[in-house]
């Protein structure tokens, strides 16, 4: 990566350093915004994620990092501004709507305002926790028990005659992750959707703080355990950037392998899952069962159903061996070969195919700005995809072929944009296994040390959408924060909108076609 | 001879129905090439019920705590009254037409209540959807059956039956378009594919599932078996009613034992009819529903216009 590339992302007179695959610099407080501005606006870069560190200890500030991802040039914007003698910083959302979130998880977890938010209410953490407590401060202890806060938390409220609310959750019917839904609803039809989450939060962010570093990679596979593979993926990606190591190329085609199967495993369980929330038995009978012998597949290569214990700093420590390799692609042929059959029969089912179309309706210009990512952003036609826009692992030297995507935004949309994804990832999985490299799984990792005061970014492709991880060290070489972020946390916020002028017995549905996870948004 | 066929008249429903509903998923099952539980599990499942702890909302009332032996003791008596195996059996008290549709409503009546009784919101959703379903199901109900009185030219369920099983028929084409506008409602009312999902978890889209989800132990045993009882007898009618060849015409030993074995034949083919609805379509979007149950009553509007 050469300055040059990166010049025009810059202002004038900053320095910026360039660590790895992220071009770093310092902004002042005031220039935040401007700066901000033209690279979403005018730049068109799409922001990747906003997260805080604590070095009061060490600089006597906060930073505030905002991460946005050039993918022409594949490499990461971060400027970063300094808080010091306050706990206040400016708030973008007004101009860059996706930065709600991030910026209301700040001000939660961090103490610091964010000034002229307009939903200043805490996100992930409940009422109970009282409000002058902030967990991923330096000098919060991670034991510590606060005191029970009984705060109430305010619905959004929508009036009218025949309105009424209906509380849905936490707990649900199936064995699914708790959630709670508040509806308001004319009749059936749905007025207002409003999810609260939160339920899971384990405190992932806090613990990644004093785990070693290889309880940090199990840890990153338990951020939402569907993705396990993709999340350690991109934790390891980010700090073998830090340690300075490369995995060897075996290791890394490896990777896009099992990656893929992960994808494969998922997008079969949710194709499945969605023609059996309409009723359908027989898809969704048979999306079971082929998700059921895919991760049999994975028992097989790794003795881990859900692809856990297979990335490593440094490399993978789970081969495909000869004999393996015509055994897994045996299987692809014949998962394949069934799928295609179930597939066939779906399509060619009107009713069906009269539940999936035109429900749950996603407008593009909320996607837009509520910087939608994923299976959700691919059917609308925003097309982005980590596999070929910041290219890791050996992607790059798999040619890919287009995107799956779609125009319509509705649940078929998603729906078919999912069965793109399957053909296109066995068509990967092959291709990386005839052009299987030969060599080590991984480096040496013997007196693995990291870079001083740095930070790195990877961003994985994950089965729902990219999944971002912000790496930090301190002056000892640490890993001092680490900033995960699923997909899931952009995309619930967009289903209540999804969710409007429907029925509500299509909810269920919408909610499947989004799939979105509850672990990897509460963290 | 006489005293075996009432009794088998009386028990006959409530003693099959969860056979029927075992055979209909065991065949739902071998259609998603799963192996399915055992056709005798719904009986289990009962049993399971009436031995379990109940939990009762303290805002329940006694609509609560009584619709579910109402249910029961309706679907006994409607059980009781229409053909089974044999249509010579007289009864001119419960065997009516308007009799039979109206006992029928009175069970889906406190369900509906006791649904919104506890004051949850899924047992809302339930009763609202049920009394929308089963208004707009009312009309093709009484006007297929009424097709069949103007045939026969009588209103006693069992002198129906005897009329059509009579060989001398010339009125197929009212009687097929009435058994169509039927069929419709016999999934409407007894909470099947296109109109209710009975294998579903989501309580979202319950119909007749999220108006019972609050009840447990014996009276959930009661709600599930009444509901069988139900697809039982709307199955009974529609094979007697609209088929009802081979059904007993006389008290002798042989025509008794066809008439059984014919019965079991056919209720089990309507089963695999129903499983197979159930295998291959999804489910209707709710505000689909009406349309369906518009076209039942048209068809029985168009089976009367041909006789009269």
């Amino acid at each position: 990566m050469r300055l040059s590339d990166i010049e025009k992302y810059v202002p004038k007179h900053t320095s910026a350093r360039i660590q790895g695959t992220a071009a770093v610099f310092e902004v002042s407080v005031s220039a935040l915004r401007e700066i901000s501005d033209e690279l979403y606006h005018e730049k068109k870069l799409s922001l990747m994620l906003i997260t805080a560190t604590d070095e009061r200890k060490e600089n006597g500030c906060f930073k505030v990092w905002y991460v946005f991802g050039a993918p022409e040039e594949n490499i990461c914007i971060v400027p970063y501004i300094q808080i010091k003698n306050t706990f206040e910083f400016p708030s973008l959302t007004s101009s860059i709507l996706e930065a709600r979130h991030y910026e209301r998880k700040i001000q939660t977890f961090f103490g610091l305002t964010a000034v002229g938010h307009p939903d200043a209410r805490p996100i992930v953490l409940h009422e109970n926790w009282p409000a002058d407590v902030f967990p991923l401060r330096k000098d919060f202890d991670w034991k510590t028990r606060p005191p029970e806060a009984h705060g109430v938390y305010e619905f959004q409220h929508v009036g009218g005659e025949g309105i009424y609310e209906i509380p849905v959750g936490p707990i649900h019917a199936g064995i699914i992750e708790p959630g709670h839904f508040r509806f308001s609803v004319a009749g059936e039809e749905i007025i207002l959707l409003e999810p609260r989450l939160g339920f899971t939060h384990k405190g992932s962010e806090k613990l990644f703080e004093r785990l070693p570093v290889d309880e940090k990679v199990w840890l990153s596979e338990k951020i939402s355990g569907d993705s396990s593979f993709s999340h350690s993926l991109a934790f390891c990606q980010a700090a073998e950037e830090l340690a300075g190591i490369v995995a060897p190329r075996r290791a890394r085609y490896l990777r896009v392998i099992y990656a893929e199967l992960e994808r494969v495993a998922n997008h079969l369980g949710d194709i499945g899952a969605i023609m059996l929330d309409t009723g359908f038995n027989f898809g969704g009978a048979h999306g079971a069962r082929l998700r059921e012998k895919s991760m049999q597949i994975h028992q097989r290569l790794t003795a881990s159903r859900f692809l856990r214990r297979v990335n490593m700093i440094g490399g993978v420590m789970k081969d495909i061996d000869g004999k393996e390799k015509d055994r897994l692609s045996a299987d692809l042929a014949i998962l394949l070969k069934d799928f295609s059959e179930v597939i066939e029969i779906a399509e060619d089912s009107s009713s069906l195919l009269n539940r999936l179309k035109g429900t749950g309706v996603l407008s593009y210009e909320i996607a837009k700005d509520r910087g939608v990512v994923g299976v959700a952003a691919k059917a609308l036609g925003i097309i982005h995809d980590a596999r070929v826009e910041y290219p890791y692992a050996a992607y790059h030297e798999l040619a890919m072929g287009e995107i799956a995507s779609h125009k319509e935004g509705d649940v078929y949309a998603r729906f078919r944009v999912r069965v793109q994804e399957v053909y296109q990832s066995i068509e990967i999985i092959k291709k990386a296994l005839t052009q299987l490299p030969d060599g080590p799984l991984a480096v040496h990792t013997e007196g693995l040390s990291f870079a001083k005061n740095a930070l790195a970014i990877s961003i994985v492709e994950g089965w729902r959408g990219a999944i971002v991880y912000f790496l930090a060290t301190d002056s000892s070489g640490n890993i001092s924060r680490v900033a995960p972020r699923d997909p899931s946390f952009i995309n619930w916020a967009v289903l209540g909108s999804a969710g409007f002028g429907n029925v509500v017995p299509d909810f269920p549905l919408i909610n499947k076609s989004f799939n979105l996870s509850y672990s990897g948004s509460d963290l | 001879m006489s005293f075996i066929i009432w009794t088998i008249q009386l028990i006959l429903v409530p003693v099959l129905s969860p056979l029927v509903i075992g055979v209909i998923r065991k065949s739902k099952a071998r259609f998603q090439n799963r192996r399915g539980a055992s056709i005798l599990q719904p009986y289990n499942d009962v049993w399971k019920l009436m031995h379990k702890d109940e939990i009762i909302s303290a805002d329940a009332s006694w609509i609560f705590r009584y619709a579910p032996y109402i249910m029961f003791a309706v679907t006994l008596v409607v059980g009781a009254s229409i053909p089974l195996v044999a249509s010579f059996l007289k009864n001119e008290y419960t065997s009516d037409i308007l009799a039979i549709v109206y006992m029928l409503a009175i069970g889906t009546f406190f369900l509906a209540l006791a649904g919104i009784d506890t004051g949850s919101s899924f047992g809302g959703f339930g009763s609202s959807r049920e009394m929308t379903i089963s208004a707009l199901a009312e009309g093709g109900f009484i006007f297929s059956l009424l097709t069949l009185a103007l045939i026969s030219g009588s209103t006693n369920l069992f002198s129906i039956s005897a009329f059509i099983a009579a060989p001398n028929l010339l009125s197929a084409l009212p009687i097929m378009l009435a058994f169509l506008g039927f069929f419709i409602v016999l999934l409407a009312e007894t909470s099947r594919f296109p109109f209710d999902n009975p294998a579903t978890h989501l309580e979202l889209t319950m119909i007749h599932e999220a108006m019972i989800l609050e009840y447990s132990g014996k009276r959930l045993a009661l709600m599930e078996w009444a509901s069988a009882n139900k697809l039982l007898i709307f199955i009974s009618l529609a094979i007697n009613l609209f088929f009802p060849w081979g059904i007993a015409q006389n008290l002798s030993l042989g025509a008794v034992t066809f008439g059984i074995v014919v019965f079991a034949v056919k209720v089990s083919l309507f089963c695999l009819v129903i499983a197979t609805i159930e295998s291959t379509i999804a489910k209707l979007r709710f505000f689909r529903l009406p349309d369906l149950l518009i076209v039942s009553f048209i068809l029985n509007v168009v089976a009367i216009g041909l006789i009269i």
